[in-house]
């Protein structure tokens, strides 16, 4: 009992700075002054005087407010930071200054307290956590919230926030689906949710709130065959290096307050704000700039190789080459060209600034900041992204504290200048490697020896994506009495996105130049949103029960226009793209969207001794995608938390463990993310002019898919929280799936929007552990480590069987599966591949698909460490998926055929050997349907589990002594590497995302300077 | 600015603001119709909606699988299941056909029943939407009833031709079509009846400005004289036929063989424009299809088979006009060249492609009269055919021959005339009596219950009330 005081401080600390990752330089700010170690031997009423200076890493602090808790009393610092104040020994000061973190400190006795305050930007921020509507202290949440910091994006050379969170989170599956710049990431927070998946009518997205605004999350359409799929990314034209946080809202009691939209999990984005002591302005630039090549490549035929391939393939078939059956035996048997090389052997570079500017005083502060982001393609041609930012940030707060107002606006433009090419990878692996030169001597285009057209000219068709947005956002804020705060979130968003992909002539066989005619695709997407969030807050303290609550309602309304039209008919190649001078000029779809929002949320959090919580969190939604008896729909959530290590016994009997905390949660939340005006029975222009029709049935009385989530979490820290462990588990279920019920085509279409009884359920584990290695005043190492292991599963659906869904899913399977073939080994009679025809109809259908492999992540984890020693540190990160995949079998053809092929297939079969698993070079038509079923065999499924190196940064950071002569702040030098070797046994492109460009390795330098 | 200020000010709108969220939501989340979707009630209440609602039909006519002319439509399907097409390229789809072996799962199969019920349920739809109008003026509204029920005639004709019993969807509720039982030949015969004779009532005999795209009284009257030919009601299909060979002010048979396909040739009856398409592409289907420049791959999977063309006299001038060669390096492939635009883009249109035409109308006459034993008026309606072709005329080489080897003529002639138009081939052979003896010469895997296709196994699966055709 009797050093229970100083217990209590010293867990509150290790938990500051242990718990939540903070590193060791940070243990600097605890307040000093001479503090009496019991509370006891104090007479509580004495009144004393308390003087002390308040300063930051700058220097002292004027205009710092001091405020006795719960009371009006209080002062602010001088000129000189300087303060003085009469307490009482059971007083809490509190320290506030805008743009930093809030001090609250016990008086104990003090008669000096100095205080360093630190900035909200600095890495302390990590112990609030944003939870949208309110933040609330990593120690005392109760909901499953992950996050990452500007420390781990900043030195990226990525484009996309998301691709930041890769490796980094439980729970959270980020995939890139390619390595081209600015196409959006595939993220799945938990599992996939809903049925409907497909890029048109995807359930499973995630809601993205940027600064209170939410944005849209579909990514943008594209009509370019690279960029089609996954589309663009909507979040590429934000700023990284403004990136404060990324916060990640999974479970039901983070995720209910967003009611409808919470169901796939919350992503916030939080953008940096600006501080500043006395007017004081500070600069902080960073500047990068390195080279990207491809990752991985397939190990493919030599021309030597190849060409006795075709030879043999040709002998064991008893076929003679013609020119017709094997025109690349006619080439030249000399020339050798590595197509890998030729399509994707480039190097691009990487070129990054970014400065900003910020200042304040005690009431106003402001950022103003700026980037530009270059970087090319590993494709030939004159090809790039390029990306400018701008972004401004305005705090005020009133001298008594009691107004406030913050402004942010965050705008980007960029530009991606790729071509529109079908099968660019396809080519790169399949094209004979004695194919003829892509150029004739006078260097235009070679069309005379390629057969299929020159696999070139898709480079000839160029294609530009422009997107411009814009995203402001205003809070105010007001106490009007004690507790009570009333509050509004005005929020704007725009995002224009234009695209144009041009097809010359020039991009075709001149024989074929007087069929057709030059044209140009035009796309234009606008997204305008605007959302207003008035609310009111109440906080009061009775005893030792803590009541925080929170009503407000949400208006939000967004508008989504789509343009596309097609140009044809240009007189002159400078002219594409100039709809003014096209022949025909066609808009092919024209749609202007609304969607509107509305709700009502509200939360009441309740906290006991600091040692139980528990926080109810419901809404009321309205959307406009649901018809007028279904529009609204009630979620919500129940979370609770035990710090149990707050309790004596524990204490007594557990003096190891520092920190322990049990905590679970339970609620719904739905899913609006279904097409608009689904519900009304409607017309639409028909492809054609002037007609009408009807394109779907209708069904007024579809409503919310619901999602029910469950989870409980355990958090452990031994050895004042140098070891911290958390281990969670969660339920979702999601039930009332929306989808197309299957209906005879009598009724003029295949299916109808409907409810079905089908139940997905995803469950998983998440284990984070961290740990302190080494924590000396030269020398610390810390590491870190997740691993998520998740299961989905569809419990049940009615009648799969007739639905569209048959050849997708099972039940009783997990979501992302592959029906196959039995693979039934190699035929020795004929050599080639062999499945088995399950049910004996001698036909090869999905029937006889019977095999079911699942595809999708097994478990996956991240490993990473950050070390330092004195000015130098080294970061890295390790991610690791256990998956399976299609490998790159599905993408060739048959052994023996024309096009390149993998080296495996030198140990094709012959006849001898017992066991090949590569059947006979052959170029029959036999051989390619045998290797056509084989291919959707479990033959083609392989291990795709990779580890990969996705980043490592050294940097220096140089001595402050030395700078500080030069009025330097800070100034590092780091190198960064991303992606730089993946470990893996698949043989394809990508483990990831099967034969597509990989993500690209990525060596970059450059300076930090802050002044 | 002072602090006052913001706190009176602000603390007003914020006031507001936060009193009026808790004032009604049910209001703020509606929202207004698009004007890319129209709702159904406004389609049909104004004369220019309902209009465009018609065009959309015929618009999707040429987008549709069954109708358009492509790969999946009955003009090529039909054309493999008789004898007139071949197959060039490895299709499992079209080779089922080929072969008459068609598995109730093929694709083609589904795509085709499937487009002509969705063209079906544009039909009801339209007819009830109009029905239950106030805003359609009444002789507009009555016109448009007629167009609507002459299509849904026409697809219910195929239909029950090509499946036998099919449902008889007659509205757009969805809940009852999911359920529709198939109904019986009679009961589908007598729709389409009904259905072409008040198309006949209502329709006028002119087109709207000249084109040849929107059905009119003569469309009706051309059908109708069809389907009195396939119900073997000899007069009513003479009369019928006659009505329309007599309207010589719209419609003769052209001399020039190259123009029978031109769009608005005053040979059509009934045509569809592939500005349907809604691309820039403005050819044919068929022309696209067909039409070989270089060796077959997917976008050109059939050419005639070689006893068909084998089937032409030397002077038959349709052989020149209608049928072109490809040779590769060692094969010979002749295809069908009634349309002579494989690709367009931009510009005029110069080929619609032909549902309805003259040609056929004195072949329905022909074969009427030649049942009825009125032979003189059947030689002198096929010899307008013959003399056309460049043929001799058979008044002239065998004035008396009798009525058996007239019929077969007749046959003959349909064959030649008619091939890769819209199943004629297939649908001749079926009702002739004949078509085993005929087919199971160059297909050994004939079956007699091959005459009908198969229901497609997915819709049977999604309705209880389907039941498959015999020998599936």
């Amino acid at each position: 009992m009797k050093n229970n005081l100083e217990y209590r401080a010293v867990i509150r600390l290790c938990l500051l700075y242990i718990c939540f990752l903070v590193p060791p330089p940070y243990f600097a700010h605890f307040p000093h002054g001479h503090c009496f170690n019991d509370y006891s031997i104090l007479a509580p009423q004495q009144q004393l005087t308390l003087k002390g200076t308040v300063s930051d890493t700058y220097g002292p602090m004027p205009g710092v407010h001091v405020l006795i808790k719960g009371s009006d009393m209080g002062t602010f610092t001088n000129g000189k930071g300087e303060y003085s104040i009469t307490v009482t020994n059971k007083d809490i000061l509190v320290f506030s200054y805008l743009g930093y973190h809030s001090h609250e400190i016990h008086v104990l006795g003090r008669t000096t307290l100095d205080v360093e305050m630190l900035s909200e930007v600095t890495e302390l921020q990590e112990v609030e956590v944003n939870a949208g509507y309110y933040t609330v202290k990593e120690k005392e949440r109760t909901g499953s919230i992950s996050r990452v910091t500007a420390k781990e994006i900043e030195l990226q050379p990525i484009v996309s926030p998301l691709e930041a969170l890769q490796g980094r989170m439980v729970g959270v599956e980020v995939v890139q689906r390619s390595g081209i710049t600015g196409l959006a990431s595939q993220i799945q927070i938990r599992g996939q949710n809903s049925l409907r998946n497909s890029r048109s009518d995807n359930g499973n997205l995630p809601l993205y709130i940027v600064d209170g605004v939410p944005i849209d999350s579909k990514p943008l359409r594209s009509s370019g065959a690279l960029t089609d799929v996954p589309g663009i990314d909507p979040l590429s034209s934000l700023n990284l290096s403004n990136i404060q946080s990324i916060e990640v809202l999974k479970d039901a009691d983070a995720t209910a307050i967003y009611g409808s939209r919470g169901a796939n999990g919350v992503v916030l984005i939080t953008t940096k704000k600006g501080y500043g002591n006395n007017g004081k302005l500070r600069f902080e630039t960073k500047f990068y700039s390195g080279i990207s090549t491809v990752s991985n490549r397939m190990s493919l035929l030599n021309m030597e190789q190849y060409i006795s391939m075709r030879k043999q393939a040709f002998l064991n078939d008893g076929v003679e080459p013609t020119p017709r059956n094997a025109p690349d035996l006619l080439w030249d048997q000399q020339r050798y060209t590595d197509w890998q090389d030729e399509f994707f052997g480039g190097t691009s570079e990487v070129t990054d600034t970014h400065l900003a500017i910020s200042s304040g005083n005690e009431t106003t502060s402001f950022l103003l900041g700026g980037s530009y982001h270059k970087e090319g393609t590993v494709f030939p041609g004159d090809f790039g992204y390029n990306k400018v930012t701008a972004n401004f940030s305005l705090n005020h707060r009133s001298l008594n504290q009691k107004f406030q107002i913050n402004f942010s606006t965050n705008y980007g433009i960029d530009n991606n200048r790729l071509f529109n090419s079908v099968n660019l990878i396809n080519y790169a692996l399949s094209l004979p490697p004695n194919g003829p030169p892509i150029y004739n001597e006078d260097g235009q285009l070679n069309w005379d020896d390629w057969i299929w057209g020159n696999p070139f000219s898709e480079l000839y068709k160029p294609q530009e994506i422009k997107n411009n947005s814009l995203l402001s956002n205003m809070g105010v804020s007001y106490e009007f009495i004690k507790g009570l705060v009333l509050k509004a979130n005005l929020g704007y968003s725009d995002l224009d996105n234009k695209e144009v992909i041009k097809a010359p002539k020039l991009a075709y066989n001149p024989l074929i130049w007087d069929r057709i005619n030059s044209s140009s695709t035009h796309s234009l997407v606008q997204r305008r949103s605007w959302i207003i969030e008035p609310q009111i807050q109440y906080e009061r303290r009775f005893g030792k029960l803590d009541l925080k609550t929170l009503v407000g309602g949400t208006f939000q309304n967004s508008q989504n226009d789509l343009l596309l039209s097609v140009g044809t008919g240009y007189s002159d190649e400078y002219l594409i793209g100039n709809l003014a001078a096209a022949d025909d000029v066609r808009i092919n779809v024209n749609e202007n969207i609304e969607y509107k929002y509305n709700a009502i949320f509200g939360r009441l959090g309740l906290d006991w001794d600091k040692k139980y919580y528990l926080n109810l969190t419901g809404r009321r939604d309205g959307s406009s995608r649901f018809g007028p008896n279904k529009r609204f729909s009630d979620f919500g959530a129940i979370g609770a938390a035990w710090i149990f290590s707050e309790e004596a016994f524990v204490k007594k009997h557990f003096p190891i463990l520092s920190f322990g905390k049990l905590r679970g949660s339970y609620g719904t939340t739905g899913s609006d993310g279904i097409p608009d005006y689904g519900y009304l029975d409607t017309y639409q222009p028909t492809p054609g002019p002037r007609g009408l029709y009807p394109t779907q049935l209708t069904n007024p009385d579809y409503s919310w898919e619901t999602n029910r989530k469950l989870e409980a979490a355990l958090q452990l820290g031994f050895i004042k929280d140098r070891i911290n462990i958390g281990l969670g588990w969660y339920r979702n279920l999601s039930s009332n799936q929306l989808v197309g019920y299957p209906l005879p085509a009598t009724t003029g279409f295949t299916s109808v929007q409907a409810n079905l009884p089908a139940t997905v359920r995803n469950t998983g584990w998440e284990i984070e552990i961290s740990t302190i290695n080494l924590n000396a005043k030269d020398f610390s190492w810390q590491t870190f480590i997740n691993f998520t292991f998740p299961n989905t599963e569809l419990v049940a659906f009615k009648n799969l069987e007739q639905t569209s869904y048959r050849n997708t899913y099972r039940v009783g399977h997990p979501l992302n599966i592959a029906l196959l073939y039995h693979y039934d080994g190699i035929d020795p009679e004929t050599g080639l591949y062999k499945v088995k025809d399950i049910n004996n109809d001698d036909k090869f259908n999905y029937d006889d698909r019977t095999k079911i492999k699942n595809i999708g992540r097994d478990y996956y984890g991240g490993l990473s460490n950050n070390i330092r020693y004195q000015g130098l540190s080294l970061r890295f990160l390790l991610e690791y998926v256990k998956q399976n995949n299609f490998t790159y079998f599905t993408t060739l053809t048959a052994p023996g055929t024309y096009g390149n092929k993998s080296q495996d297939i030198l140990n094709a079969w012959t006849g001898s050997e017992d066991d090949s698993d590569i059947q006979k070079l052959s170029q029959l038509t036999t051989a390619n349907r045998a290797y056509s079923n084989a291919i959707k065999s479990d033959l083609a499924i392989g291990d795709a589990s990779f580890l990969r190196l996705k980043t490592l940064s050294l940097s220096y950071e140089l001595p402050s002594n030395l700078l500080h002569r030069y009025n330097i702040q800070k100034c590092s030098l780091f190198v960064h590497a991303q992606n730089l070797f993946t470990i893996t046994k698949y043989e394809g492109m990508d483990p990831q995302g099967g034969q597509v460009l990989p993500p690209l390795r990525t060596v970059t330098c450059g300076i930090q300077l802050n002044l | 600015m002072n602090n006052k200020f913001f706190k009176s000010y602000l603390f007003k709108v914020l006031l507001v603001t936060t009193c009026g969220f808790v004032s009604s939501c049910e209001d703020f989340v509606e929202v207004e119709v698009p004007n890319h979707k129209i709702v159904s009630q406004t389609v049909f209440n104004n004369d220019n909606t309902a209009n465009s609602a018609l065009i959309g039909i015929y618009n999707e006519l040429f987008r549709s699988y069954w109708s358009g002319g492509g790969r999946n439509s009955i003009s090529v399907l039909s054309a493999l299941s008789a004898d007139n097409l071949r197959t060039t390229i490895l299709d499992n789809d079209l080779i089922e056909y080929e072969q008459n072996e068609i598995s109730a799962q093929n694709t083609s199969n589904l795509n085709l029943w499937s487009s002509a019920y969705n063209i079906i349920y544009m039909c009801n739809a339209a007819l009830d939407g109009l029905q239950i109008s106030e805003g359609v003026s009444p002789e507009i509204k009555a016109k448009f009833i007629g167009e609507a029920r002459f299509v849904r005639a026409f697809v219910y004709l195929y239909l029950v031709n090509l499946y036998g019993e099919v449902p008889l969807v007659q509205t757009s509720d969805y809940r009852i079509n999911a359920l529709a039982p198939r109904n019986n030949i009679d009961e589908i015969y007598s729709l389409i009846i009904n259905d072409l004779e008040r198309a006949i009532e209502v329709l006028g005999g002119n087109y709207d400005n000249g084109e040849r795209l929107r059905p009119n009284k003569f469309a009706a009257m051309a059908l109708m004289a069809r389907v009195y030919l396939y119900l073997e009601d000899w007069e009513k299909a003479e009369a019928f036929s006659s009505q329309v060979i007599t309207s010589s002010e719209n419609y003769a048979l052209l001399n020039d063989l190259d123009a029978v396909f031109l769009a608005n040739s005053k040979e059509a009856i009934w045509q569809v424009s592939p500005v349907g398409s809604g691309s820039a592409l403005t050819h044919t289907k068929e022309g696209n299809l067909f039409i070989l420049l270089e060796n077959p791959k997917y976008n050109t999977p059939v050419s005639l088979s070689d006893h068909f063309v084998a089937s032409f006299s030397v002077d038959d001038s349709r052989v020149n006009s209608w049928i072109q060669t490809f040779s590769s390096e060692n094969e010979t492939f002749y295809y069908p060249f009634k349309y002579k635009v494989k690709y367009a883009s931009s510009g005029d249109i110069e080929e619609y492609s032909m549902v309805l035409r003259l040609a056929e109308q004195y072949l329905i006459r022909c074969e009427a009269r030649s049942r009825q034993g009125k032979l003189p008026g059947a030689i002198n309606d096929l010899d307008r055919i013959r003399e056309r072709a460049n043929l001799s005329l058979l008044s002239n080489v065998s004035p008396e021959i009798d009525q058996k080897a007239l019929l077969d003529s007749i046959m003959i002639e349909r064959r030649r005339e008619l091939f890769t138009e819209w199943g004629h081939r297939w649908l001749d052979l079926k009702r002739s009596g004949k078509v085993s003896d005929i087919l199971s010469s160059t297909k050994p895997s004939w079956q007699e219950t091959d005459i009908l296709y198969p229901i497609p196994e997915e819709e049977i699966g999604k309705n209880p009330n389907l039941t498959q055709n015999i020998g599936y």
